[in-house]
Parts: structure tokens; C-alpha cells; sequence
């Protein structure tokens, strides 16, 4: 389908392309991401919180130059997942049953929880920059990094809790279809609960809780990278019906 | 139909929106019940409130973290899970600032300082302790910068808060729809005075102006304590006051 020629300054037209661009920049910004993780030696497997300051100032010195080209990817390109959410909040912004409270503490959190992402980063990358720096501190710079990266998942829990109650109240009428199908709410509780029990890594240093456990870091991080494709693909359909509803398509 | 004579849902100011303010009370309530856990977080088990010493050595701090390393650890549990309550309280008060006739600037200007404020105001000393907590063999210089890291970013984060508060009592003042009461402007501008006060501590390390002084703590913290709860009550006035079917103009 073609937009409906003649109109390119139309501000409707724009803001429904400016979300296409978006959701275009959040994808190739994960397959980078993913690339950088794939490239990160502290996630395969990822590192024991048991290991001792030697042991880890001797794996960041064997490591640095991947260590160095995934978190400076990451510094990069982590953040440019950010417009996916500013769609999210343009969407929710559009449900008409409710009163738009849902989407500005979305986007609250959403700010919040970028912050955090990058402070983990600066962690990880600061603990690779001077390869032969005192064990203990490379020790505390990388027990900062793991704990700023898997723990605090308490803002993007409030994300999910956002969006999932925004699909649950837009109920469609005066004519107006919801936004999102009823599935997308379902699915965000689902990697709410998949996500929260990460914040257990902060007591555990062994077992599927500690941070590189297979609850508190695996399961997390897929259901947060499945949680971005799946919305790439619920927000993509969703301008699509925005813009077949505004008649911008012919 | 011309797509000029399209009007997508709830873009103008007085849009009809919906009967229901079921979402507005959800919001509303997580505000004192997030700050409810707030309390138990960080005065019982954190021990971040009231605070410990500044000028105590490293055999103070490394006791201090030996004393309470597991409540310690229990409140970062528990923080790390609800602290996305803080983005639904800076989301939902600059929800309702939008409602006010001073337009949005201050609101969005309200949303950022506090986004941004949660990361060294709130979560990075529950980080910084808790990495203090899982290691008590680290060295002592390595405990004493943990320990200062985490209580100056806590007390010592003083602008994102400031310019909050700033654009929240400007706001108000300027605000002729009357979401809140002019005195809690006022109020707020003490906020801002003991936020100013509060930079001694960056070069106190005793007394009545460092981090756990009567004037830049106690005095401070009081003062919190009251803002905090009229701004809580002012909110709960502000939600029953709108009126059904109306949502912030864009």
C-alpha cells in the first residue's frame, strides 16, 4: 500500500512516518545490540559472582579489546531501543478510554530505566579501560556493573504493568477498535514475571538466582529481547491500522 | 472523505475522553504505597535513614556493613522489585500539571529532573551498600568509597530534585485552573531552600552541616516528610477533582 500522494506535509502523515522510522531504528539498533552481546566474554558464560578479584582482574586483562568493542556498542547503540517505547507512548497516548495516565508514568519509567542501562555500561567499560589496575578495584567496578545490569528491574516491571493496564482499559468504542489486541497486555504480564524475579540476584551468589543464573539472567534477558521483537511487530501493525484509519493509505 | 476533516482520537485539548477514572485511582494509589515500602527500604533495613557517620574511619564503616549486611541485602531486594513506584509518582504529578493552564512545559520539565533523580538519588546507595554488603573482606579504602559513594549521591543529589521543585512551584503559582493549591507552592520553595543548604555536605564531614547534620539532614528530611504528604493529600484532591471524561490537552 501506498500513502496517498500529494499530502507529504501534512503533520498526520509525518507523525505516522516519524513511527515507522522509529520502530525501523529500534530494530537495527537490536541486531547490533545482539551482535555486541554475542561479543561480550562476561556473558558466555556469564560471570560468577564466586570469582575471586584475581580472577577477574585476570579475565578483564586476557579479554579487553571484546570487552572493550561490546560495551562500547552497547554504550552506543543500548539507548537507541528508545524510540520503540516513544511509539509505545504515542499509541497508548491514542486509546480513547482512558485518561492518558498510564502512558506519561510509562514514559516516566521509561527515562528512568534507560539511566540505568547506561550507568551498567559505564561500569563494565571503566572496569576494561586500564587492564592492569589494582584486582580489588576491577573486582568492585565489575560487582557495580553486574549488579546496575540485572538487578534493578523495578522500572521496567512499571513499564509493563503500564502497558499491560492501558491494553486492558482500551476497550473499543464510540467506533474506535483498541490499540493493541488483548494479547499484548497478557504477554507484557508474562515478561513481567519472567523479569522480576532478577532482583533475587542481589542475595544469591550460586543457583538459577544469582546474577548469572539461569532465572535471574537468561530468562530475563530473553524475555526483555523477545518483549522488544514482539512489540515491534504489535506497534508496527498498529500504526498501520493508525494510518488506514486517519486515510492516509489508498 | 479529505484527510483534513479526519480527527484522530484525543488530540485536542478538551477531547472527550472516557467516563471512567478507574486508571486516574490505580495511579493514584501506588503513590503512598510506593513511598509506604520507601520507608521500610531505606530507614529499617537500608539504615540509609537516619544516616550513618561521616566521619567514623574505615573501622566504622566496615562495622556498619558487617552489623547489617543482611537487611541490607533485603532492602535492595525489595527496591530493586518496587522503585519503578517512584516513576509512577513523578509520572502521575506531571500528569496532572498538564491539566494546568500554564501549559507543559513545566510538567515535562517536572518528569525529567525527577526521572533522572531516581538513578543517584534513590537506587545507586542501595548499589553501592549492597556491594559494600556481599564482599566484607574487600579492602577497607574499597568500603569507604562505597560507603561515601552511596551516602553523597543519596543526600548530596541535589539539582535533579531542585529543578523539579523549581518547575513545580512555578507551575502552580502561574496555574489558573487550580489543580493545586497556590501554598503548596509555596511549600515547595523550602524544598528547594534546603536542597541549597544541603551542598555543605560536599565539604562537611561532621557536624551540623554534613551528611547526617541537624540542618542539612534532619532539617531537610523534616521538611520532606511534610512536602512529601501534602503533595500526596494535594493529588488525591486533584484526581477526585477532575472531572470525568477529560483528559491534558497535548
Amino acid at each position: 500500500m501506498q500513502m496517498i500522494a500529494g499530502f507529504d506535509d501534512i503533520p498526520r502523515i509525518s507523525n505516522v512516518r516519524t513511527q515507522q522510522m522509529a520502530l525501523w531504528i529500534t530494530g537495527v539498533s537490536l541486531v547490533i545490540l545482539l551482535i555486541a552481546y554475542a561479543a561480550f566474554p562476561g556473558f558466555w558464560p556469564p560471570m560468577s559472582p564466586q570469582l575471586s578479584a584475581d580472577e577477574v582482574a585476570t579475565f578483564y586483562r586476557d579479554h579487553t579489546a571484546w570487552i572493550r568493542f561490546s560495551m562500547i556498542t552497547f554504550n552506543l547503540c543500548g539507548i537507541m531501543l528508545l524510540p520503540l517505547f516513544g511509539v509505545l507512548v504515542v499509541q497508548m497516548k491514542r486509546m480513547t478510554t482512558q485518561n492518558q495516565a498510564f502512558a506519561y508514568v510509562f514514559l516516566s519509567a521509561t527515562v528512568s530505566s534507560s539511566t540505568i542501562f547506561a550507568l551498567a555500561d559505564v561500569f563494565f567499560a571503566t572496569a576494561a579501560f586500564r587492564p592492569n589496575r589494582d584486582p580489588d578495584i576491577v573486582l568492585v567496578l565489575n560487582d557495580l556493573g553486574w549488579l546496575v545490569f540485572v538487578a534493578p528491574v523495578g522500572m521496567a516491571l512499571v513499564q509493563l504493568a503500564m502497558l499491560a493496564l492501558a491494553v486492558y482499559h482500551d476497550t473499543s468504542s464510540k467506533g474506535h477498535a483498541p490499540i493493541f489486541p488483548r494479547w499484548v497486555g497478557h504477554f507484557s504480564v508474562a515478561v513481567a514475571i519472567a523479569m522480576a524475579p532478577s532482583a533475587l540476584s542481589i542475595a544469591f551468589d550460586s543457583g538459577p538466582f544469582a546474577w548469572n543464573g539461569v532465572i535471574s539472567f537468561w530468562l530475563r534477558n530473553i524475555a526483555f529481547g523477545s518483549f522488544v521483537v514482539v512489540m515491534l511487530i504489535a506497534l508496527r501493525r498498529a500504526i498501520h491500522r493508525q494510518a488506514v484509519d486517519e486515510g492516509l493509505y489508498e | 472523505m479529505s484527510v483534513s476533516e479526519l480527527t484522530p482520537a484525543g488530540r485536542n485539548a478538551d477531547a472527550v475522553g472516557p467516563a471512567s477514572k478507574r486508571d486516574l485511582n490505580i495511579v493514584f494509589w501506588i503513590f503512598p504505597a510506593f513511598f509506604g515500602v520507601f520507608g521500610v527500604v531505606f530507614v529499617p533495613l537500608l539504615r540509609v535513614i537516619p544516616p550513618p557517620r561521616p566521619d567514623v574511619g574505615y573501622d566504622g564503616m566496615i562495622a556498619f556493613f558487617d552489623a547489617h549486611h543482611t537487611t541490607i541485602h533485603i532492602g535492595v531486594v525489595i527496591l530493586c522489585l518496587c522503585f519503578g513506584g517512584a516513576a509512577v509518582a513523578n509520572g502521575y504529578v506531571a500528569y496532572q500539571m498538564k491539566r494546568m493552564s500554564s501549559g507543559p512545559v513545566f510538567a515535562y520539565v517536572y518528569m525529567g529532573g525527577m526521572a533522572v533523580g531516581v538513578l543517584p538519588g534513590m537506587l545507586l546507595v542501595a548499589i553501592c551498600f549492597n556491594a559494600a554488603s556481599m564482599r566484607l573482606d574487600r579492602p577497607p579504602r574499597v568500603v569507604g568509597f562505597l560507603y561515601d559513594l552511596g551516602m553523597l549521591s543519596f543526600n548530596g543529589q541535589l539539582g535533579c530534585f531542585s529543578t523539579a521543585y523549581l518547575a513545580f512551584a512555578i507551575a502552580i503559582l502561574l496555574d489558573r485552573n487550580k489543580i493545586f493549591p497556590k501554598w503548596l507552592a509555596y511549600l515547595t520553595i523550602w524544598q528547594i531552600v534546603t536542597e541549597v543548604m544541603a551542598t555543605m555536605m560536599w565539604m562537611m564531614p561532621s557536624g551540623a552541616f554534613a551528611w547526617n547534620g541537624s540542618i542539612t539532614f534532619w532539617l531537610a528530611t523534616a521538611v520532606f516528610a511534610i512536602w512529601l504528604n501534602c503533595q500526596g493529600l494535594m493529588l488525591k484532591k486533584a484526581t477526585d477533582s477532575q472531572p470525568a471524561g477529560t483528559r491534558p490537552p497535548d
